[in-house]
């Protein structure tokens, strides 16, 4: 029994075993002797059993599917093989062994020794990825192949598995969080908060002495009773961020559910794109602004106009990039769909569309920023609501802190805006952000 | 003219009397030219083979020699201008599920999966079923990549994608499977280790394949039979049968006496046509020339 556990010990894997675990696994143990020429066992035979070298050595040769770079491998005194037989997905043998003398080893059924090892999970996995390692580095096989090892602790098993977008997303600020980046962030915004405050307050340079400055618009702006009527305390303050927000909301959607079809029928046929094109194209470079009166003619209200604005500036840009997308989706993935068997409609909505979704997600970042560009100059021309409406009255009633507040206030909330784009994007396209990942972006 | 094709008429004849297999393709007089009038380019001129069934059939020639243009022409993605190919009797009018082509280029959608890849085509037609999932799974483990099933293709490395293409045909059950260079631009150690898996999913299912390369090394290990082309405008110089025994392993086939006779065979032929376009004033040939009065100096000398 000693013997066993001293042989035990010089295993690899059980290396970090204790004692009395040791005694446990040798009451697994079976004996037996081989003479020279005996085949152990041949690649595919049902793997049950692992194999520790007692004394003698045995030619173990991997099979050639399993892409190890060594397929050939002595095995001596101590030496482990036959390690399949705990491998999960794995229940027939990769390799071909040979003994190549007179050959004495123990053998230890691998689902014993799983079982056995349920009972204390932690030392289980030291075990098991002993038995990875060893696969991987003295086997010489892919570490996919060490990692079909077992694993008994639950909690690690399904982190692992878990990368979704979210975590991804959590992963990402932890370690953006560790990088220099967002403490020269810091320095950068007090640079130019430095600039606005010493400019105006303390030098009070000529030009700059009406101005807001810094410490009165934070004052403003965090003032329970503000002497121009709008801070965070103000109800109104709210009532104008959620007037803009909806008519961002409404107008992007409107223009995501027109522009991305318009642009992927455009992209995908060329008939459709020679009626289309030119019109759109023409259109296009019309500045917003030169639409207004227009806008005020054509819908009655102050609310449509502005709403109308905002939807054509992203519905532009949103169209245009995805065409852009479906021109730039490789040709060889339609031919390699219809080759397969596909339809015309189903390589529209199973290469096309995906294949063009980067770009798409691209455009609808231009398209929300355009959207907000638009907002606030219909929202200074027409409308009682919305920041911009708020920028402009301030300006013409001499409240300027005020201004800077909406100004402010749309800084964050279109950038929040963008964000929320950015992340429905990688939530979408996981296949994309694995790709950006392994490039280092 | 007119005999030209009343020769044509005649070896098509003899070829459809003669038996016919269900997934062998003859090539009949087949020329295809690009342009017109002064501009015409031929690029393949009368060019005629067969491939036979349950045979895997390589082509090897000079590059720029009209293989990519003959692999269209058999794809069906075009058309021969003068003679006709027919697959199992029936001439080819368009692309079909009956030949997959695998090209050059990695063209595994990168939005799938490694297992959604090679489900695409049963899925395309509908066919998901039990059988062919388990069929996936199964040719999964045979390229080595069952671990890999999640994961998207820009995770995968190039031979692991180029083994994942070759999954994703297989699993269609083509009668006749084409390969354009399909592992062209892999590192030397994973270009054999395709070799060896690609010949592995050959030996088992023994369809009628066509491979196309420029590598002898990777020609005579895999093929049964080696057609080899001449330079433009294309032809098929002459077949050689390579009878070395299969499973092929490696080490076993570079080793044999055999394979060494049927590679200079091959490469004295390959030297014959590069001279031609060389004299003929072609760039591309001298590299070739060059190597192979090395190599034929260096022999005499040991």
């Amino acid at each position: 029994m000693d013997q066993l556990v001293t042989l035990l010990k010089r295993a690899m894997p059980f290396q970090m075993v204790p004692d009395d675990t040791l005694k446990a696994i040798a009451g697994l143990a079976k004996y037996e002797s081989h003479a020279q020429g005996d085949v152990i066992y041949h690649i595919g035979d049902y793997a049950d059993d692992i194999y520790i070298v007692s004394s003698g050595s045995v030619q173990h040769t991997l099979g050639i599917g399993t892409q190890a770079t060594h397929l050939d491998k002595t095995m001596r005194s101590g030496d482990v093989f036959g390690w399949a037989a705990v491998l999960e997905n794995q229940r027939s043998r990769l390799a071909k062994t040979v003994c190549l003398e007179r050959t004495e080893l123990i053998r230890i059924n691998g689902e014993d020794l799983i079982n056995l090892f349920k009972a204390s999970p932690a030392l289980g996995d030291v075990v098991m990825s002993r038995f990875a390692t060893m696969i991987n580095k003295e086997f010489t096989l892919p570490e996919a192949v060490a990692a079909q090892v077992p694993h008994f602790t639950q909690a690690q098993a399904t982190m692992a598995t878990m990368a979704t977008g979210l975590t991804l997303t959590m992963f990402r600020v932890s370690q953006w969080l560790k990088s220099p980046k967002p403490y020269l962030m810091l320095i950068g915004f007090s640079i130019l908060l430095g600039i606005w405050y010493f400019t105006v307050e303390v030098w009070k340079l000529p030009r700059f002495e009406d101005m807001p400055g810094l410490t009165v618009v934070v004052k403003e702006l965090f003032s329970k009773d503000p002497t121009y009527g709008l801070s965070l305390y103000t109800p109104e303050y709210y009532q104008h961020v959620w007037v803009s927000l909806r008519r961002i909301g409404i107008a992007f959607f409107l223009a995501t559910i027109l522009g991305v079809p318009l642009g992927l029928f455009l992209g995908w046929s060329k008939t459709f794109r020679e009626y289309v094109f030119p019109v759109f194209e023409t259109l296009r470079p019309i500045p917003i602004l030169a639409w207004v009166p227009l806008a005020i003619l054509m819908f009655s209200g102050s609310e449509t106009p502005v709403i109308y604005l905002t939807f054509l500036a992203s519905f532009f840009a949103t169209a245009l990039n995805t065409m852009l997308g479906v021109e730039t989706i490789d040709e060889s993935y339609s031919r390699a769909a219809s080759c397969l068997g596909a339809s015309k409609w189903q390589t529209f909505r199973e290469v096309i569309v995906p294949g063009a979704m980067p770009f798409i997600f691209t455009g609808l970042q231009i398209s929300i920023g355009v959207a907000w560009f638009s907002l606030v100059a219909g929202e200074m021309v027409s409308g009682q609501f919305g920041l911009g409406y708020v920028i402009n009255t301030s300006y013409t009633m001499v409240r300027y802190p005020t201004i800077v507040i909406g100004m402010v206030t749309l800084g964050a909330v279109g950038y929040t805006t963008s964000a929320m784009v950015r992340m429905a994007g990688d939530y979408m396209m996981q296949w994309r952000v694995r790709e950006l990942a392994l490039g280092g972006r | 003219m007119t005999t030209d094709i009343s020769h044509g008429l005649s070896a098509t004849s003899a070829s459809v009397s003669s038996k016919v297999n269900a997934g062998e393709i003859t090539v009949s007089n087949v020329s295809k030219s690009y342009g017109a009038g002064l501009f015409t380019k031929e690029v393949i001129k009368d060019c005629s083979f067969t491939i036979e069934c349950n045979k895997l059939t390589v082509m090897i020639g000079p590059s720029g020699c009209g293989k990519s243009t003959l692999i269209r022409l058999l794809a069906g993605f075009e058309k021969p201008t003068t003679g006709d190919i027919k697959l199992g009797g029936k001439p080819i009018t368009g692309p079909g599920r009956d030949r997959l082509v695998v090209f050059q280029e990695s063209a595994l959608f990168p939005w799938m999966t490694t297992y959604e890849n090679i489900m695409y085509g049963p899925r395309a037609r509908g066919e998901d079923t039990q059988e062919n999932r388990d069929q996936a799974d199964y040719l999964l483990e045979k390229v080595g990549l069952t671990a890999f099933r999640k994961k998207y293709p820009p995770q995968l490395s190039g031979g692991m994608q180029r083994r994942a293409e070759l999954a994703r045909a297989m699993i269609n059950n083509p009668e006749v499977m084409i390969l354009d260079e399909p592992f062209r631009g892999l590192d030397c150690m994973s270009k054999e280790l395709m070799w060896e898996y690609y010949a592995g999913l050959y030996e088992e299912s023994r369809r009628t394949n066509f491979f196309v390369t420029t590598d002898i090394d990777e020609a005579i290990f895999l093929a049964d039979r080696l057609l080899i082309m001449s330079n433009v405008p294309g032809q098929v110089r002459a077949t050689i049968e390579v009878d070395l025994p299969r499973p092929r392993r490696l080490a076993f086939v570079f080793d044999s006496e055999r394979a060494n006779a049927v590679k200079m065979e091959a490469l004295s032929l390959l030297h014959e046509e590069a001279m031609k376009s060389f004299t003929g004033g072609s760039k591309a040939a001298a590299d070739f020339v060059e190597a192979y009065s090395r190599r034929s100096s260096k022999a005499e000398a040991g």
